[in-house]
């Protein structure tokens, strides 16, 4: 692959999103060309003076209007929701009800999707404002300590600016049972939510990646300890968040 | 689990008004199609199937803004007095940084402004919201391969307009 080649590839190989084949030779050119690793480093700096762009919020008014409007069209639908019941039970047979209910029975629930689901909930209800930090510094030296005396362990608390991920704060919250410790970290304009608490087995997972309701979950466990990540940051971004957290 | 709409679509409405803005650029043109998006939303809701809430719900903001405003060429001309754009300064920097980080947003709402708005929406999906290609793609109803050109070109374009503001002494968009 000559310059004019890895030049238009680029900007995707930037992204993450070239097949690995092809990314593994603009990486073996990058090598070997300082021109051309000239040119990513513009492309970067373009990239992060682009993520300063203004994020613009959703007006309170617009919020509360529409959790309004919602009110009134949930009493609409859930009218013909009932109108839909009665005509379903009307022409269905007993026996096809039967079945239908005994299947739903029969599906069980992992308790992991329950934490996940539960992990998504507390970002959710962090991000919507009801309570994001307990402690606001992005200084782990003061964020570590602060968890002395609230837990019944010592969370890890690392700062990664340096990896692009800077710390900003961290609460206490309540999860799969217990109190547990939320990290927060920032990429850009997105919040990235770290929850640790001591695991109980002494099994070791690796990664564990999974997309709920538009955010991104990972899910790894490391000495002793039980980590969800969880954001609405590209899955990239994430993994290499959770790389950095790893090291 | 059931699924309310609270729970599922209401968590992107800044994702949403993010991108309506971006795509208008004004607050009122976006509010207005963020409140016609999400009343769309609320009635397709009992359709939305697949995990990525955030990418379906910005699909119908987009649509909507089609329906309501047709092409401007270029997209390139609105003033509008853009007080609080960039009010979100970052408390932990001193008084000089913050207004070097204050000029560089300003600087930087300044290019994306003047860039067609067909790039435009791409950076702000890519770069802001941090959607993969397919999902870009998904949203602006456009091919993958069409996504990928047009982000690398909106990049060259912007990396021009970024490096003339800077040499002209940095005054775009500056009060």
């Amino acid at each position: 692959m000559d310059c004019h080649e890895v030049e238009g590839l680029l900007s995707p190989y930037l992204d993450g999103e070239l097949e690995p084949a092809v990314s593994t030779t603009v990486r073996a050119h990058l090598d070997t060309c300082s021109a051309c690793r000239q040119r990513l480093a513009n492309l970067e700096s373009v990239g992060r003076m682009v993520r300063r762009a203004p994020y613009y919020q959703a007006p309170d008014r617009l919020r509360a209007r529409l959790t309004q409007s919602r009110t009134r069209s949930t009493t609409r639908s859930q009218l013909l929701a009932w109108a839909a019941v009665v005509v379903m039970v009307a022409s269905l047979s007993g026996s096809i009800l039967f079945v239908r209910s005994s299947t739903r029975a029969a599906r069980t629930v992992d308790p992991v999707d329950v934490v996940a689901q539960e992990v998504v909930n507390s970002h959710v209800r962090a991000m919507m404002g009801e309570h994001l930090f307990d402690v606001r510094s992005t200084d782990q030296h003061t964020v570590k300590p602060w968890f002395l005396g609230k837990l019944d362990f010592s969370p890890p608390v690392t700062d990664l600016a340096q990896a692009g991920f800077p710390l900003t704060g961290g609460r206490l919250d309540y999860m799969a049972g217990r109190p547990v410790a939320a990290l927060v970290y920032t990429r850009g304009q997105h919040t990235i939510n770290v929850f640790v608490w001591p695991e109980a087995s002494d099994a070791v997972r690796s990664p564990d990646a999974r997309a709920i309701r538009g955010f991104h979950v990972r899910h790894w466990t490391h000495a002793g300890m039980s980590y969800w990540a969880v954001s609405d940051v590209n899955d990239t971004d994430l993994d290499q968040f959770v790389h950095a957290l790893q090291q | 689990m059931p699924r309310s709409f609270e729970e599922v679509v209401l968590p992107h409405l800044d994702a949403a008004f993010n991108y309506a803005r971006w795509l208008t650029k004004n607050d009122g043109d976006a509010e207005d199609v963020v409140q016609n998006a999400s009343e769309r939303a609320l009635r397709f809701f009992s359709s939305l199937r697949g995990e990525d809430a955030r990418a379906w719900l910005l699909t119908i903001v987009r649509n909507t803004w089609y329906g309501r405003f047709p092409r401007r060429a270029g997209g390139a001309v609105t003033a509008v007095a853009e007080e609080d754009a960039a009010n979100q300064a970052d408390v932990s920097l001193d008084p000089e940084a913050q207004a070097i980080q204050q000029q560089t947003v300003e600087q930087v709402r300044g290019a994306f402004e003047t860039l067609p708005t067909d790039f435009r929406e791409v950076l702000v999906l890519r770069e802001l919201e941090g959607f993969s290609y397919k999902e870009i793609a998904a949203i602006v109803g456009i091919p993958i391969g069409t996504v990928m050109s047009r982000l690398a070109r909106a990049r060259e374009r912007l990396a021009g307009v970024l490096t003339t503001s800077d040499t002209s002494g940095g005054h775009r968009g500056l009060p």
